[in-house]
């Protein structure tokens, strides 16, 4: 097959390079675009060393690609797409160079921690509140007074929440309360946003330091109203 | 005839070219969405005490939603002010910010508020109150409040420690205008101020917003919003925007010269054979 010299090592790099992007991330992390380039270059370094091998076999690979290069008895079609190529190559290393030097006009990437480790005093913390239909209703009370205006029907869209970055918790989320136990939430409903540490970034959130207002049995009960509301269970150790 | 056919074509590609600008650049700016940094941009003239000045449409809004002040008493559940949308302009030496929003009635207690932080430190957005884990900053307020005619430079560092500063810097003014306040905030990028929050160019800073609308309760007579009760924004980012930098079209076009050169040469040598 003519061309099949370069089609086979074409297709391998693009088949790895979809493997490694695509591929690898069903299995494990993504892999970061610096290692798949690395791994790409490993590539290209073995067929380059399997293509050279011999006299013959370096003259039918690499001599085609330095014929279109040269342009040696080109004309029509692949004089245009060899000056095409000559054009372009420069003009893609220049703005790739324009790329990676122009200043940004982005602000600064935010990476903060949603549910940072609470403090130890706080870990080891249990329930004392029994959970009975009428405490649970009791706390269900409680959050449509104190917490609905902004996490609303547990789904963190309450009327006040649209202002608010971040977003108030929305506790149907699997990821939120489900996955924390019950002290994690006394924690947070207490010493609220403030309450944080650095990397959950307490600047910015608009959480109540409900201790000032709420008795600790009240956040219990709003707790347990909450789990049942959103239809979540607390996470234990198990 | 030709020719002056194509200089015809030429003259419609210019008109065509003209007025696709001309949308871009007037319309363009009027379609705020929810954004997350304002940019002060370079100009020769700022409108430090214009808020209607023309100047203003020539730079994008970015807006920014807000919410009822539930955070700390006393709350308030609902507010009149639902977005505000931001503009910045700024010629190095001073700074602008106008703030525009929906308000259904004119009223002396109407108000806008800007907040930054001051220093190092993080500061909380709800008057840099003090913080459980980690040590807190001041904040810097700018209020506007429509009876008075004229901006407050202040500063807080936790509730019911708002502070009007010795030194004012800001001017300040407002115009209302079919149903909607447009209040215009300047001052020096620098001042020799400590209490003051400091623009650097090309430093992205937080910034947040608050709105009262001084509409009073028909039956009360009391104000609907007031002290604690407005709407207010998170913090967002904001930056002086630092001269233009050229450097990075002459690194391109340095790399375009060496790639083109290295093309050359790879053909010389490819054309001269083997031997060569």
């Amino acid at each position: 097959m003519k061309g099949g010299i370069h089609l086979k090592p074409a297709l391998l790099m693009v088949g790895l390079y979809i493997f490694f992007k695509f591929g690898m991330p069903l299995f494990t992390a993504p892999l970061p675009a610096s290692l798949i380039m690395l791994y790409l270059m490993l590539t290209f370094s073995g067929i380059m060393i399997f293509m050279t091998l011999s006299g013959t076999s370096m003259e039918s690979f690499l001599g085609p690609i330095f014929r279109f290069i040269s342009g040696d008895g080109q004309d029509g079609t692949m004089k245009m797409a060899r000056l095409a190529v000559l054009a372009l190559f420069p003009l893609l290393v220049g703005w790739q160079t324009y790329t990676s030097t122009a200043s940004s006009t982005a602000p600064p990437a935010e990476n903060r921690t949603v549910h940072p480790a609470p403090p130890g005093e706080f870990a080891a913390m249990s329930n004392p509140v029994p959970n009975t239909p009428e405490n649970v209703m009791q706390g269900k009370g409680l959050y449509a007074a104190y917490c609905s205006p902004c996490h609303g029907l547990f789904d963190g869209k309450g009327p006040a929440s649209r202002g608010f970055n971040p977003p108030p918790a929305n506790f149907k989320d699997p990821t939120t309360i489900a996955m924390l136990q019950e002290s994690y939430l006394f924690w947070r409903i207490k010493k609220g946003g403030v309450g944080l540490s650095v990397e959950g970034m307490p600047w910015k959130s608009a959480m109540p330091r409900w201790e000032f207002e709420l008795k600790d049995e009240q956040i219990w009960k709003i707790i347990m109203g909450e789990y049942d509301g959103a239809g979540q269970k607390p996470r234990t150790w198990e | 005839m030709k020719a002056a056919n194509q200089r015809l074509e030429w003259k419609w590609g210019i008109l065509a070219g003209t007025a696709m600008a001309a949308i871009l650049w007037g319309v363009g700016p009027a379609w705020a969405q929810e954004s997350v940094s304002i940019r002060a941009m370079l100009t020769t003239s700022v409108p430090a005490d214009d808020p209607t000045a023309s100047a203003w449409n020539s730079v994008a809004a970015s807006q920014f939603p807000m919410s009822p002040q539930v955070h700390w008493p006393t709350r308030i559940q609902e507010v009149t002010v639902k977005d505000v949308r931001v503009r910045g302009l700024h010629d190095g030496k001073q700074v602008a910010i106008l703030l525009e929003y929906d308000d259904p009635t004119q009223d002396p207690d109407d108000a806008a508020a800007i907040e930054f932080m001051v220093g190092d430190k993080k500061a909380h957005f709800a008057h840099g109150q003090p913080m459980g884990q980690v040590e807190g900053g001041p904040v810097n307020i700018w209020f506007w409040k429509n009876k008075d005619a004229k901006a407050l430079d202040m500063n807080a560092k936790g509730f019911g420690t708002l502070k009007v500063q010795d030194q004012q810097d800001l001017k300040g003014k407002g115009v209302y205008q079919d149903g909607k306040w447009k209040v215009v905030f300047s001052r020096a990028v620098t001042t020799g101020d400590a209490n003051d929050t400091q623009f650097k160019p090309g430093e992205f800073i937080n910034i947040a917003f608050a709105v009262w609308d001084g509409q009073k309760d028909p039956a009360s007579g009391d104000l609907k919003e007031k002290g604690s009760q407005k709407a207010v924004s998170s913090w967002w980012y904001f930056r002086v925007d630092p001269q233009p930098d050229y450097t990075s079209y002459f690194y391109a076009l340095l790399a375009i010269g060496l790639a083109a050169g290295f093309e050359f040469v790879i053909i010389r040598k490819l054309r001269k054979g083997p031997s060569a």
